[in-house]
């Protein structure tokens, strides 16, 4: 587990920072706050794809019309990152990303976590910890190598060397740079809107918080497109072969 | 007195640190709203449902409208097409219909003119045989005729010839004795 960054304990007056209530499995210790969180918005996404699909009409109302908006705008995601060839085995990669890192962040923005206390540590949404986010990225490392190795087999190594063998190294380079970006990326922005919210709110608990909260709202909803896009064009890059860079911040 | 006094302040330190031991280890419930930051998560809450309400209302009542549209056009093209489907099938069971008639009637007509043509045919054979034969036997018989003229003539032509010199008057008269002879011979 990553724990060097979040390990650093400090209490600046009543806020908490690198506390965790810890769960022990097996010879694991795991945040088990953010576990409960995540199985709160795994709940959250199953219960309403379920409800969505369980009467399932010809003209969509209701939830199933929402899930099917939900949908549409996932798989044009997908679409606009990996082209209208081979976005389709990727939709549901790629949708799964973006609405769970979207349902977390907002579930950390909009729920009063804070009502209920644990032993020790906070409910918060689960992307602010980077275990989390290391976890999500780690799988879009994968994802890309998959997309490769499966579209070309070995040949896909051969994009290290391509325009020139002197960017060997920055090529690889870029495998660890990707995931350490991306978790990094989702990580920092939530955790810091957390951070300045409860600051916020410890100095001045009424109103003064709510331009921030709007503000970190809107953030957590952009993280997730960025972190759902990249993760697409990451999977284009590694299909198409040597491509430009998609850099986005 | 002051034993009570220190009794009862030593009762209460002891519930305070058991109830901080409860709030230090445990589950439970924040009930200080202002630290929880509830008030402001709710107007948050009631300014996201205030805005995203109307605006997400909107946007999936036109994609309704849209998908009921896209539905009830492609109902309406597949029942074009089926209409189209039958009208061409019919059309097509008519044209096989029409074809088999006109195969009928060609066999038919075929068979007519065959039947003709042979009966015809024989025809001709029977009346060109006829006149060959006809013919043929005219033939012959002109051949025939002439034949004998021919005959004739050339016995005539070596009777005359041969008569001058064969015939003196001893002959003469021998042949007039002779044929008195046979006619008197007959009576």
């Amino acid at each position: 587990m990553l724990s060097f960054l979040t390990d650093f304990n400090f209490v600046l007056a009543n806020l908490e920072v690198g506390q965790h209530f810890y769960w022990q499995i097996g010879g694991l210790r795991v945040h088990g706050q953010v576990f409960i969180v995540t199985w709160f918005v795994m709940a959250i996404l199953i219960v309403a794809s379920l409800l969505a699909t369980r009467n399932v009409q010809r003209i969509p109302s209701g939830i199933q019309n929402l899930m099917e908006y939900v949908l549409d705008f996932v798989r044009d995601l997908a679409k606009g990152q990996l082209g209208e060839k081979d976005y389709r085995p990727w939709v549901p990669f790629i949708g799964t990303l973006f609405l769970f890192i979207f349902v977390s962040n907002w579930s950390g923005a909009l729920v009063p976590w804070k009502l209920i206390k644990l032993p020790e540590g906070e409910l918060a949404a689960p992307t602010n910890d980077i275990n989390t986010t290391v976890a999500l990225a780690l799988l879009v490392s994968i994802a890309y190598f998959y997309a490769g190795l499966s579209k070309k087999g070995l040949g896909y190594f051969a994009k290290y060397v391509q325009p020139t063998p002197v960017l060997l190294p920055i090529a690889v380079l870029e495998d660890f740079t990707k995931p350490l970006s991306l978790s990094f990326r989702l990580f920092g922005n939530i955790l810091a809107d957390e951070l300045v919210v409860a600051v916020l709110v410890l100095l001045v608990p009424l109103f003064v918080p709510l331009p921030v909260m709007l503000l970190g709202l809107f953030t957590s909803a952009i993280q997730a497109l960025v972190f759902a896009t990249l993760a697409g064009a990451y999977i284009h890059e590694a299909l198409e072969g040597h491509g430009e860079e998609h850099e986005e911040h | 007195m002051e034993i009570f006094m220190r009794l009862a302040t030593g009762a209460s330190l002891l519930a305070m640190e058991a109830a901080e031991e409860a709030e230090a280890g445990g589950f439970g419930i924040n009930t200080n709203l202002l630290e929880a930051n509830v008030i402001n998560l709710l107007i948050v809450i009631g300014l996201l449902v205030y805005f995203g309400r109307s605006f997400l209302g909107k946007t999936l009542s036109t994609r309704r409208t849209n998908v009921e549209t896209a539905i009830r056009e492609s109902e309406e093209r597949k029942k074009k097409a089926a209409a189209a489907l039958a009208e061409q099938q019919q059309k097509l069971a008519q044209a096989q219909e029409e074809a088999a008639k006109i195969r009928a009637s060609a066999t038919e007509a075929a068979n007519a003119a065959r039947a003709e043509i042979l009966a015809k045919a024989e025809q001709d054979m029977i009346r060109m045989r006829e006149t060959a034969s006809q013919e043929l036997n005219s033939e012959q018989e002109r051949v025939i005729n002439e034949l004998r003229q021919r005959v004739v003539a050339l016995a005539l032509q070596k009777v005359e010839a041969e008569l001058p010199t064969r015939l003196n008057d001893e002959s003469q008269r021998n042949l007039v004795n002779r044929s008195i002879a046979m006619i008197g011979g007959a009576q």
